[in-house]
């Protein structure tokens, strides 16, 4: 069977009533979520993970995905209507879709950014198809000395890039690494470092630290603002008509194909890095937008440009870390990372092999994700209204939900309080984090493949015990290489940009993930 | 005088010196060239070296803000305070939220939860009309009963029995 032959025939299985409804049910929780400002695709995809537990593998993989693309449109609808973004990867659709909004056309404001989401998906979508095979083709040429510096060259560059400080990323990188030595070693099994805790002997469990960590390190800044007695701010604008031309809107994107395409494949590329995330694509698209527009100056005053340059990017960053964690089993972010985490319950274990030995969930991937985006458009076009009620939602009433679906995602894995327990630790471990202004990223990424570097360095010592190997082997070599230059120029930016700051006030606490 | 950041920096440096001298009764290596205790040195070092480099900066970043301060005192006029964070919500939050966790397997995902939604709501926002009462204790019990019927009925995933009531 051909490639398009399977991808087709995979297709007509996620149409299946079996798949289409957790993907139809994860899609409306994206737009939802993401619509919902404070509550990021992240805490969404946290929120919908316990509920697919108890399903097999690729009905939950269709719900991820359909959160994912849901959420990525989801966050443009607050920015354009309210001019507050749901998710940090729709910051940049504020700055045109919210003018064009007071202008009078909030309707073309939600469907320009909409159907951008959907084409900038549906071209990362190929390109997802097209690349990740070949990909994975390359990543099985690797031996362990190469996966050893291309997960050390991931960690440095997510540590180098998030946050405002080098140093507190390569720290939040380190304590990653450092929370999974905790439990047997890969060898003999000898515990290590558990302090005579038997919770401890199997090391800590992947999922309770990353919802613990996400959790109160994405609720509580918004609790700290909360004043007795205030009402919360957001109000829905529900005398807006929505209503437009859609094949007007469709036109106009379309006769933009240049900054559509151009901004995909910044989206795409932002996406294939580890651990950056839309937040950083849709800025970026938008930034290189204005840069090559004729009338740059008309940027922010409500133009079409800046939405398609910031929708189309997010959407197509989502195929972007799709590719990364499928070729490499390196999540492209915290939302593939929670998928990665699932996908390691069913013992199934995202990296070069997963095409060869997962086919069905492989191409069941590909087409949940080309179905979810003409899903995302008609549950945008069937809910709209219903939809802008639910994002009124008090926050007195989100956030008791929102910790109780994750202590039932943390006790639902293994049946036990001890999940429990660890999800508190790290709540607290995240919250503290965020107030030391210590990014998340790194930390999730290390944990993610702290693992996976401790085995990678024993194998590679076992076949040839010398170090220089990591170094003089081309493709190793040059990611170890990769990795010191990417701190380097870390450095030189944080530097420049400090200068740029000098004698303005304190940073902010780091809370985008 | 350290910052935030230096203080996290100090709390992670203690972790990783402790953490280290723990790992000094770790077997030595048996049958491949490195042993159990190597990689995890290796990392609790790196992480050693980070915090105590970011405490570092930090004390130097308060000698610079310092020194700016005293030149520019007189001349610049101090900014308005920011609005003060709401610390005493986020503890307790937290405070429920541990208590929630510490009484589910005494009373059961049932009773506790409805109890912790319940309360959680009260303190982040106190209902000003009987209509907001309502509505919180609607929220406390759809919460529980959704839950409960979405993952036990539906999804066969068995939620915390209490040991002391047996629901």
């Amino acid at each position: 069977m051909s490639h398009y032959d399977l991808l087709i025939t995979h297709i007509g299985t996620v149409l299946h009533h079996q798949y289409l409804l957790p993907l139809i049910f994860g899609t409306i929780a994206g737009v939802v979520g993401g619509a919902l400002p404070g509550v990021t695709i992240t805490m969404t995809v946290i929120m919908v993970l316990p509920f697919t537990f108890g399903l097999d593998p690729l009905q939950g993989l269709a719900a991820m995905i359909g959160v994912y693309v849901g959420g990525s449109a989801g966050g443009s609808i607050t920015a354009s209507l309210i001019g507050i973004p749901g998710t940090p990867s729709a910051i940049a659709t504020t700055f045109d879709g919210y003018p064009m909004t007071r202008k009078g056309e909030p309707g073309r404001a939600v469907w320009v950014g909409v159907f951008s989401a959907f084409l900038g998906g549906t071209i990362g979508g190929w390109f997802l198809i097209e690349l990740t095979g070949p990909l994975a083709s390359l990543a099985l040429k690797f031996g362990p000395w190469e996966f050893f510096s291309l997960y050390v060259f991931a960690l440095s560059m997510v540590a180098g890039l998030v946050g405002k400080s080098v140093t507190r990323g390569l720290l939040s990188g380190a304590i990653g690494l450092v929370i999974t030595v905790v439990g047997p070693d890969p060898i003999m099994g000898t515990q290590r470092l558990t302090m005579g805790l038997h919770f401890l002997e199997g090391g800590f469990p992947f999922l309770p630290v990353l919802i613990g960590l996400f959790a109160f390190a994405q609720l509580m800044p918004d609790i700290e603002k909360v004043r007795r007695g205030e009402a919360d701010s957001v109000r829905a604008p529900v005398k807006m008509i929505l209503k437009i031309s859609k094949l007007a809107v469709l036109w106009e994107i379309l006769s933009r194909p240049v900054l559509l395409i151009w901004s995909t494949l910044v989206g795409l590329l932002i996406g294939v890095l580890p651990a950056i995330g839309g937040s950083a694509a849709n800025i970026m698209a938008y930034d290189q937008a204005k840069k090559f527009s004729r009338r740059p100056e008309k940027f922010g005053t409500g133009i079409p440009e800046g939405i398609i340059a910031s929708e189309s990017s997010n959407n197509a960053n989502v195929a972007g870390s799709l590719i990364m964690i499928m070729a490499f089993g390196i999540p492209g972010d915290a939302v593939t990372a929670v998928m990665l985490g699932a996908l390691t319950i069913h013992g199934i274990q995202p990296g070069p092999l997963f095409i060869s030995q997962h086919p069905k969930i492989a191409y069941g991937i590909f087409a949940s994700y080309l179905i979810a985006l003409p899903l995302m458009v008609a549950v945008i076009w069937l809910g709209g209204r219903a939809w802008m009620r639910v994002i009124t939602m008090p926050k007195s009433i989100l956030v008791p939900i929102v910790l109780v679906l994750c202590v039932i995602g943390a006790y639902a894995l293994g049946n036990t309080m001890n999940d429990v327990y660890v999800l508190f630790l790290f709540c607290v471990i995240g919250y503290a984090m965020v107030k030391g202004r210590i990014p998340l990223a790194p930390l999730i990424l290390g944990v993610v493949l702290g693992d996976q570097i401790e085995a990678n360095l024993i194998r590679a010592v076992s076949n040839n015990p010398d170090p220089w190997l990591f170094i003089t082997r081309p493709i190793s070599g040059g990611l170890i290489a990769a990795s010191v230059l990417s701190i380097i120029l870390a450095l030189w930016q944080h530097r420049r940009e400090a200068k740029r700051l000098a004698g303005t006030e304190d940073e902010e606490e780091d809370t985008d993930f | 005088m350290l910052s935030r950041s230096g203080i996290a920096g100090l709390v992670c440096l203690a972790i990783s010196i402790w953490l280290l001298f723990l790992t000094r009764g770790l077997p030595p290596p048996i049958m491949v060239p490195i042993g159990p205790a190597f990689y995890p040195r290796v990392v609790l070092s790196f992480m050693a070296l980070c915090s105590a480099l970011l405490v570092v900066m930090d004390l130097v970043a308060f000698r610079r803000r310092r020194a700016v301060a005293s030149t520019e005192q007189s001349a610049t006029a101090r900014k308005p305070a920011a609005a003060r964070p709401n610390y005493s919500l986020v503890i307790a939050t937290f405070v429920e939220f541990f208590v929630y966790i510490l009484l589910l397997p005494g009373l059961g995902f049932r009773i506790a939860t409805t109890v912790f939604v319940f309360a959680l709501q009260i303190t982040l926002e106190q209902p000003r009309s009987w209509k907001r009462w309502l509505l919180t204790v609607l929220v406390a019990i759809g919460t529980t009963v959704v839950c409960y019927i979405a993952f036990e009925r539906y999804l066969l995933i068995l939620l915390p029995r209490g040991d002391w009531t047996g629901m």
